[in-house]
């Protein structure tokens, strides 16, 4: 998904004179041809992410639309003070990439699990928030940020999904029964996906677009469904059931909230995500294992 | 346009009286710095905020007293707006604010306008405005920010000779001498480690700082102007008073500086 993104950007500096691609020194064999084809908007500031940040808020001030390119972890939590001030306080239309999400970087240790950032830019009022699912979603990303003219946060997963085919933000993927539903985004929807092929009652949300919510077609979505899960990749406080709970506080529904979520961090190694999905019950058997918990009461 | 530095001391003056406001330290010291930085740029294309025009970051962000009243004295702002500072309801905050008129970007928290001034820096030249330039102020208790030298690193890397700082070397940072908390000497040779063009003045000599900032912008590479100051510049008592980060003015405390302020101006 981050090729769609990456090179959505590329296409769109043909035309759009405004785009402006910046990397903290990261993107090897992907970010070259920026710096070819428009070397005078390109900039390797190096590894200096806070530097980045200030820098796209400098460039946002000519009337630029930048896009700053690194890892989510050092995007989001290194910049937290840049993203508030420079970024959110000046409403400007800077989009922070960030790859890799929840375990992507699964052996290289707790500071490079991602599973705790996009609940730290939510905190920030005007920053839109994505995590695209598939590469349909993903294709039309770049081109809708464009349009809305806003801070946002990309949240891109390792992988290249096919399923599902839709680019809509949120996705409602009706089962034979309106039961037992299941919410997620980025990688893990596949897990759900999964657990959809073995039991077709079930049904599946993908939420590519994590903030602003689409209320009317959450609510929608949510109201006929007695088990709600919330599958995610990201400390669930902060996260999507974070702004599930917030959000049936406001508009009551029948069905229950539940969290598949990793909790703390680990210092577990796993060789890849498959390690802590197991781990934290997040691939297709653990989740289907929650349901036949919940479904015995 | 001929401004004078006492002239916009007094404005500040009763800024802080009036909104009962701190950090009258570090605004005195950084006047003349203002006033010289001013002075460098067509402040008619800031009021007009031309695309074209040159951009003025202040990065210690608390000396928005001595911004404000500076864009007032070079008729950026009316002067009727610095009666509201620090006051409920205006928008002429104790930090340095966009929301007012003419200021590029607000600041605040230290070590984040000068990215951002590097940012614009970068962005003139992409859009190919050449006769122009990026003026940043940052404090020397600010320049303990690592933020402050990634800056410096990438804007001297991409050569950007639009783009100076200047360094308010009051030697005073929050709660005492800048010498006792992070001893940042020898300062210049620091910078020019940088790889930067380092240039150090009175900066207190409105002539001397808009001298090296005319000389910096003939160089291939960023400047940076070591201001040398006075924490408290002409408020007698207050002056090398690490204190007055914090303190704000009694009536008295007022009236004398008002006072000295005036035999000052009478004699400059």
């Amino acid at each position: 998904m981050r090729e769609q993104i990456i090179n959505s950007i590329y296409t769109h500096m043909k035309d759009n004179s405004d785009v402006f691609f910046v990397t903290a020194d990261m993107g090897i064999n992907l970010v070259e041809k920026f710096q070819e084809t428009y070397p005078e908007r390109y900039a390797n500031v190096g590894i200096a992410e806070q530097n980045m940040v200030g820098v796209c808020a400098g460039l946002a001030n000519l009337g630029y639309r930048p896009f700053a390119y690194t890892i989510s972890n050092f995007a989001i939590h290194r910049c937290f003070e840049q993203i508030r001030n420079d970024i959110g306080i000046h409403n400007y239309p800077i989009t922070l990439l960030g790859t890799s999400t929840g375990y992507d970087n699964a052996p290289l240790g707790p500071t490079h699990h991602i599973i705790d950032e996009w609940g730290v830019a939510k905190s920030i009022p005007q920053i839109d928030i994505y995590c695209p699912s598939s590469v349909s979603y993903a294709a039309r990303l770049v081109e809708r940020i464009l349009e809305r003219n806003k801070p946002a946060y990309i949240r891109i997963p390792k992988g290249n999904h096919e399923q599902p085919v839709a680019d809509d933000h949120i996705v409602h993927i009706e089962g034979q029964k309106q039961d037992i539903l299941l919410v997620s985004y980025g990688n893990l929807v596949q897990e759900c996906l999964e657990v959809r092929k073995k039991d077709p009652s079930v049904s599946v949300l993908v939420v590519n677009r994590l903030r602003p919510l689409d209320e009317q077609v959450l609510k929608n979505a949510l109201v006929p469904y007695k088990k709600i899960f919330i599958v995610e990749d990201h400390f669930p406080e902060s996260g999507l059931y974070g702004s599930l709970c917030e959000f049936v506080a406001r508009y009551p529904i029948q069905g229950r909230l539940i969290s598949l979520a990793p909790r703390d961090y680990t210092m577990d190694v796993g060789t890849s995500p498959k390690y802590f999905f197991e781990k934290y019950g997040l691939n297709a058997s653990g989740i289907a294992r929650s349901i036949e918990q919940v479904l015995k009461g | 346009m001929k401004v004078n530095p006492i002239a916009v001391r007094q404005s500040v003056l009763t800024m802080l009286y009036q909104g009962k406001a701190s950090h009258l330290g570090s605004n005195m010291s950084a006047i003349e710095m203002l006033v010289a930085m001013y002075s460098s740029v067509d402040c008619k294309k800031i009021q007009e905020n031309a695309k074209d025009r040159s951009r003025i970051l202040v990065s210690k962000g608390h000396c928005a007293a001595a911004t404000y009243a500076t864009m007032a004295h070079f008729g950026i702002l009316p002067m009727a707006a610095l009666e509201t500072y620090h006051k409920d309801g205006s928008v002429l905050a104790g930090h340095v604010s966009h929301e007012v008129k003419g200021v590029e970007h607000s600041t605040g928290a230290l070590g984040h306008g000068i990215n951002v001034a590097v940012g614009c820096a970068l962005g003139m030249r992409s859009r190919g405005i050449t006769d122009a330039k990026v003026l940043a102020l940052v404090g020397d208790g600010e320049i303990q920010e690592g933020s402050i030298w990634e800056a410096l690193m990438f804007a001297v890397h991409a050569k950007l000779n639009n783009f100076i700082v200047l360094v308010d070397n009051n030697r005073i940072s929050s709660i005492t001498n800048t010498e006792k908390v992070i001893n940042m000497h020898p300062l210049a040779a620091r910078f020019q480690g940088f790889g930067l063009n380092v240039h150090e003045v009175d900066g207190h000599s409105v002539r001397a700082i808009q001298s090296a900032i005319e000389s910096i912008q003939t160089q291939d590479k960023p400047g940076v102007i070591i201001c040398n100051t006075v924490k408290g510049k002409d408020v007698p008592f207050a002056e090398w008073q690490p204190i007055w980060h914090y303190k704000s003015l009694t009536d008295e405390q007022y009236r004398e500086a008002h006072a000295h302020l005036e035999s000052l101006k009478v004699n400059s």
